[in-house]
């Protein structure tokens, strides 16, 4: 960790040729492997746009921006606008609330923490990461919400006045505010140790040049960390919003879906979720409705590969000594 | 160059700063001021809530200013301006460091303490026939759902590892011309929202007729979900191979098959288990994927390719919603038996894991 290691000047190529029959089966294997991946993403893509043709050729554009959802088998309607926004406002709640959390906590297991509390923070991250999302879900319902209800509600007799803190049901819990909590606790692990590897790649005697200079921590934080790390920080918040987005089972526990759009009122009891509508509306679901929920998840496939293509883009640009 | 050369040089002698000679022993009255710093918004903050106000309010507005303030003040005490920013970082990096802490002890220990109080022998053997969420908690249980779990993440597991592996060997041993392309989509798998993976197995196979709700389906909805953090972990750990192994065994004559066989896999050989045991882990409480390929049982079904299994996401997801006590028992007792196979699998992984690095000492 000290001592950085030296940019490695050529990646090792195997120059040996596969000669015998199991070293050409080997390599072959691997590739075949490898490239599984890209047929896995592709088969996800297809069969599900296949079976949710009918879904988008009935519905059209509107399938996006409408709201109307109306499983009357006659006229069958399936509009997801209101969830696809809520799954982006929760998200963003989720977000803000998430990255100064994750990012303190890197910089204390980084920069502030002798060795002994680093190790105790790192593995409570990658504890954290490892909590199944339905116990989350479930945590977030019967403990979490009556505490988080109590905060909406001072915030509400408090700043009621601004818009988005206006509350006129008078029922403060299943709101896109708790969903947002709940899609925090999940999403602090992902940017935390995206942003703690980053940290701690970071060249050394930046900072101990930094120090010398009579930088304090602050100065030093602002000036030399962000600047370098920033990028890498950007990209584990990325793929920490591409999570939020298809937290399914979690949000489908805590939050009101409403097929009517909650634009900013963050502590009305309604608000949506393109993942959980679809795990709410499955079970009963006929088959032409099946298709309007599998166009759901092509949707949400669509948003968070894309997401997700451009964080670990960033974050693989941001780590150079990956390659 | 020449404007350095060209800056005429100050003969004033600069100022001594402050906070020169860090060695120096702090003064009295410096202790004073940490002790200070660090009771007196404490003590405030209890005043606070002894005088009626709530802890949140007494936390957010009372405690805080207080700290900052103080901490500012020591903070200029020592080491001037400079002091005063570096205090306002360090108190608000603790401050959200520690609310990530109280989270994670608040979701643990609700778990650990609503969920042992469920929790028997009858509890985990016995199934969940004729059991409804008014049922007395003496009866049935979840033995039938860590069975369906267990089967259900040994079938992902028994393809997942085997492709994971190969993937990262392809990764790291190769020059394969995909390589960036696949490491991309292996990452970008890892956000892939686990109901989509459900819904693939569904379109896939459910849908089109080919079975009803089964085991194997769940089991293969699983593996887009495994598969990028089995890979992640077995690149890395193979990446941490040093290159003069690998060269060695090429050197001495043996094929590029052999040298992995022999040399690189036994040396990564911790590191894969916990690539494999964190996969695991990642898969094992997924309930959303469940829900629609292999929905939900009652009875105990040792067949993966007939008929539906339950397990324990499943399990917890049934009867959670319900608003009568035991269900809401029942709940927690099967998130308490989640969390424990998680920690196992957890703990399993680090122990290897510290092995590896006790091993590699000499080269970090």
């Amino acid at each position: 960790m000290a001592e950085t290691q030296p940019a490695p000047i050529e990646r090792r190529s195997l120059r040996a040729k596969p000669f015998s029959k199991a070293d050409r089966a080997f390599f072959k294997s691997a590739t075949w492997a490898a490239n599984s991946s890209i047929v896995l993403v592709s088969l996800i893509f297809i069969f599900l746009m296949w079976r949710s043709w009918p879904a988008f050729e009935s519905q059209g554009v509107d399938y996006i921006f409408g709201s109307t959802w109306d499983n009357n088998p006659e006229n069958l309607v399936m509009q997801i606008g209101p969830m696809l926004w809520g799954s982006i406002l929760v998200s963003t709640i989720g977000v803000v609330l998430a990255v100064p959390m994750a990012i303190s906590l890197a910089y204390f297991i980084v920069f502030m923490a002798n060795d002994r509390f680093g190790k105790i923070a790192t593995v409570m991250v990658d504890l954290l990461a490892a909590l199944p999302s339905v116990v989350l879900g479930l945590w977030g319902l019967l403990i979490f919400s009556p505490v988080a209800a109590g905060w909406a509600e001072m915030i509400y007799q408090g700043l009621g006045f601004i818009p988005i803190f206006d509350n006129s049901s008078g029922n403060f819990l299943r709101s896109p505010f708790i969903a947002g909590w709940v899609v925090a606790v999940m999403i602090v692990p992902i940017i935390a140790s995206v942003t703690r590897e980053i940290f701690s790649q970071l060249d050394r005697d930046l900072i101990s040049a930094s120090l010398a200079l009579g930088a304090g921590r602050w100065s030093t934080f602002r000036r030399v960390i962000l600047p370098t790390s920033g990028g890498g920080i950007v990209g584990g918040v990325l793929l920490g919003l591409g999570r939020a987005l298809g937290e399914t089972v979690a949000i489908f526990f805590v939050l009101n879906l409403v097929f009517e759009v909650n634009w900013f009122n963050i502590l009305e009891d309604q608000g949506g979720s393109v993942a959980s509508m679809i795990l709410a509306k499955f079970g009963e679901a006929g088959q032409d409705e099946v298709a309007g929920l599998m166009a759901a998840g092509v949707v949400l496939f669509v948003v968070t590969l894309f997401v997700n293509m451009i964080a670990s883009f960033i974050v693989a640009k941001a780590q150079p000594w990956r390659k | 160059m020449e404007k350095v050369a060209a800056m005429p040089i100050d003969p004033t002698p600069v100022a001594r700063p402050k906070n020169a000679e860090p060695w120096k022993q702090i003064s009295l009255s410096g202790i004073v001021t940490i002790v200070l710093a660090s009771t007196v918004p404490l003590a405030t903050g209890l005043l606070a809530m002894v005088l009626g106000l709530r802890f949140e309010l007494a936390l957010l507005f009372v405690f805080l200013p207080v700290q900052l303030l103080l901490g500012v003040l020591a903070g200029r005490r020592f080491s001037g301006k400079r002091g005063q920013a570096d205090a306002i970082l360090q108190i608000f990096v603790i401050f959200f460091a520690m609310s990530v802490v109280v989270l994670l002890v608040s979701v643990v220990w609700s778990v650990v303490e609503r969920g042992s109080a469920a929790l028997s022998w009858q509890f985990i053997t016995q199934n969940n026939v004729y059991i409804s969420g008014q049922t007395s908690l003496e009866y049935g249980g979840l033995g039938h759902a860590i069975i369906g779990t267990l089967l259900i993440v040994l079938l992902s597991t028994i393809v997942t590892v085997p492709l994971g592996i190969a993937t990262a060997v392809y990764l790291t041993e190769t020059t394969g011309k995909t390589r960036s392309t696949v490491r991309t989509l292996i990452q970008a798998l890892s956000g892939l929202p686990s109901v989509v993976a459900g819904l693939f197995i569904y379109a896939m196979f459910i849908a089109s007729g080919l079975t009803q709700y089964v085991g194997w389906a769940g089991s293969l909805a699983l593996i887009p979900l495994m598969l990028p953090t089995v890979t992640r972990v077995a690149e890395e750990s193979l990446l941490l191979v040093p290159q003069e192994l690998r060269n060695g065994a090429l050197a001495l004559g043996s094929s590029a098959w052999k040298a992995f066989w022999l040399v690189t896999m036994p040396a990564a050989k911790s590191g894969l288990i916990t690539a494999v045991l964190l996969g695991v882990a990642r898969i094992i409480g997924e309930t959303a994927p469940l829900l629609v390929t292999t929905f939900a049982a009652n009875n105990t079904n040792l067949n993966l390719f007939d008929g539906s299994i339950a397990t324990l996401p499943t399990y917890l997801y049934t009867f959670i919603a319900s608003n009568f006590d035991t269900a809401v028992q029942r709940a927690w007792g099967a998130a308490f038996v989640i969390l424990i196979l998680v920690a196992i699998l957890f703990i399993a992984a680090r122990v290897l894991s510290r092995k590896k690095t006790a091993k590699k000492a000499g080269k970090k």
